[in-house]
């Protein structure tokens, strides 16, 4: 018993795959919104059976498979986004000819990655998870066939994808040239243990750093982000901004939150992350004030918001890392939805012109969307402040003093571009005429939700924060 | 002996890749990797691990290599693309490389010589290999079977011709 329940969640969200895909090919209907949902019934089930295994610990597989506290939050964060996207994607899809079947079933598949990815110690179950995420997330950017720039932003995430996994898998290879083994325990007690060998061993752990800073879109390995964020249909790029990054940070924090309690905290790859942090949220902020693409200024939030996470990595506080991740995954997901709400057949609405006047045409979407940006850019009462705060707090906690200031100075930089998008809303006469075809429950549930959760964990953080903690402490 | 053929291997196979990324011929580039795959094939069966010498022929330089020449044919590229790059990206790109080889050689040096069989001790057969597959490491197994669903489901999504159109 204890070997199916660890196995379920997975086997249910695989086979949902499966099923949908099979339905698509020989249903043939116009209308594809019962395929969201049945995956939604679906994603129910396995949330249940989540549920179900939480404060138990299971493991299978001699640990390959590994359902702790972390791996089941995590799942459920999953769980709840692709609810989200695909909601948001049942007018996007029907709207600018997307085929759905595809949609929903690629999304399957890549949740399946995000779970293997974050319910394992295990380095290979870790990079064939990262895989399945990675070839899913291709194709998905890939969907609007006739779309160039859907296309182009395919091939980069592919060529680029693949060059990472390529730095991912030497890394690997190093890393059991050291240790012998592919278990993450085994991995740093052998950094532990065997002083002399430790370059090789600190060259593989860099490589392996290098495969997942491109996933979560650290600075120097950020090039991509803006041209498949802009490129990739707009529900799938609110996938990527919150699912592979929450899966690429947690796992960046099981490898490492271990390696700096081991006294390698003021080791050179303590230093090396220091930088990277420092220079992912300068750039991340510095680049989106040019940025006149409302998609391509939240792919440079993303990778500023990337640097703040990365903070909590290096403070090695796990509950604040998961915290800003939850508030990021509402607040990320209800400004693209936001996005999608305004558009119409064959016509999306993301230069920044666009927007002027929006904010009384339409109040409110344009008051919801506020509230989303405003949460991005850190304002108090809602989650997006209380993420940072935490965070920032947790980082002096550890003398990261430096680091804090610099993150507290970028966030001012980054609420300049957040509130600009406001002040188009709200301030200029509409140049462009801008209509947009608002009926879609569906889109307006999700963006009623993602509200009320910036808006609940910004005010009343107190029960989500205590589930929180239980999870980060399940870690050690 | 052993010596003598390790280093005949090896020096084929750095020399072909050399090969490889030298010729402008893309047909060319192919056959030197399947020389190069060759030679890697008979350097791990020298390490002791048959299964992985035999994989190495059958589907790196066999399968794959095959495809890449059905498809090299099938497009025709006559022309390389001619190579037209600014000097300073060839600069950077030397003392990248020039870097990156003295970062390996330092972690090589930095690194006690191991054991030589240490990664080889248990069998290496392909009937233990199978058995672990299945035992051992049944789950990562599984896993790929969802990565190759994933991938094929993504690559006739990306190339299917639309129905209404």
């Amino acid at each position: 018993m204890n070997g199916f329940g660890a196995l379920a969640p997975l086997l249910i969200i695989v086979g949902a795959a499966l099923v949908i895909l099979l339905l698509d090919a020989f249903l043939k209907k116009d209308n594809k919104n019962y395929l969201a949902c049945l995956s939604l019934f679906f994603l129910v089930v396995c949330a249940v059976f989540c549920l179900r295994s939480w404060n138990k610990n299971l493991s299978y597989f001699e640990g390959q498979l590994r359902l702790d506290n972390l791996a089941l939050f995590l799942a459920f964060l999953f769980l709840i986004a692709v609810a989200f996207v695909m909601f948001i994607g049942m007018k996007y899809l029907t709207l600018q000819n997307v085929p759905g079947g595809e949609f929903y079933g690629l999304l399957l598949l890549a949740l399946s990655g995000l779970m293997i990815m974050t319910s394992s110690l295990n380095f290979i179950v870790i990079f064939l998870g990262l895989e399945v995420l990675s070839v899913s997330s291709y194709a998905l950017a890939g969907l609007k066939g006739k779309d160039e720039k859907s296309s182009e932003s395919a091939i980069k995430y592919f060529l680029m994808g693949s060059f990472a996994s390529a730095f991912l898998i030497f890394g690997l290879a190093l890393l059991f040239g050291t240790a012998h083994s592919l278990e993450i325990s085994a991995v740093l007690s052998s950094f532990r243990a065997n002083f002399e060998g430790q370059l090789l061993g600190l060259v593989g752990l860099g490589l392996v750093i290098i495969g997942f800073a491109f996933k979560i879109s650290l600075v120097p390995f950020h090039m991509w982000t803006p041209d498949v964020y802009e490129g990739a249909p707009t529900p799938v790029t609110a996938f990527f901004a919150v699912g592979p990054k929450a899966a690429g940070f947690a796992v960046l924090f099981r490898i490492l939150a271990p390696y700096w309690n081991e006294g390698f905290k003021s080791g050179r790859i303590f230093d090396v992350l220091w930088t990277v942090a420092a220079l992912t949220m300068l750039i991340g902020s510095l680049i989106g004030l040019r940025q006149k693409n409302i998609k391509r200024l939240f792919a440079y939030s993303s990778i500023a918001n990337a640097g703040y996470m990365l903070i909590a990595v290096l403070a090695g506080d796990g509950a604040s890392l998961i915290f800003f991740l939850t508030v990021y995954l509402f607040m990320g997901i209800g400004a693209f939805g936001s996005l999608i709400a305004l558009s119409k057949k064959d016509r999306e609405y993301t230069d920044l012109e666009d927007f002027a006047g929006v904010g009384f045409k339409y109040p409110w979407l344009g008051a919801i969307f506020s509230v989303f940006l405003l949460s991005l850019a850190g304002f108090p009462p809602t989650g997006g402040f209380l993420a940072k705060f935490y965070v920032f707090v947790g980082a002096v906690r550890q003398d990261l003093t430096s680091l804090v200031i610099i993150g507290v100075l970028t966030s001012l930089i980054s609420a300049f571009y957040y509130l600009r998008i406001i002040v188009y809303m709200y301030m200029r006469e509409p140049e462009r005429d801008v209509d947009i075809e608002i009926e879609n429950p569906a889109l307006f549930l999700v963006l009623f939700l993602c509200l009320y959760g910036v808006l609940q964990l910004g005010i009343f953080p107190g029960n989500v924060l205590y589930v929180i903690r239980q999870a980060a402490a399940s870690l050690f | 002996m052993m010596i003598l053929l390790f280093f005949v291997l090896s020096v084929i196979c750095v020399g072909s890749v050399l090969g490889m990324i030298i010729s402008k011929n893309q047909a060319y580039s192919a056959l030197f990797l399947v020389l190069a795959f060759s030679c890697l094939g008979g350097l791990f069966g020298m390490l002791g691990a048959p299964f992985m010498a035999v994989v190495q022929i059958i589907i790196y330089a066999g399968a794959i290599m095959v495809l890449f020449i059905f498809v090299i044919m099938m497009i025709n590229l006559r022309k390389g693309i001619s190579p037209e790059r600014k000097k300073w990206t060839l600069a950077v790109s030397a003392v990248i490389s020039v870097v990156l080889l003295a970062e390996l050689v330092f972690a090589v040096l930095g690194t006690p010589p191991m054991p030589y069989t240490a990664a080889f001790s248990s069998g290496t057969s392909p009937t233990d290999i199978g058995r672990l597959l299945f035992t051992k490491y049944l789950y990562p197994f599984e896993i790929t079977s969802v990565l190759i669903i994933a991938a094929l489901v993504g690559a006739i999504v990306l190339v299917k011709k639309r129905e209404k159109e």
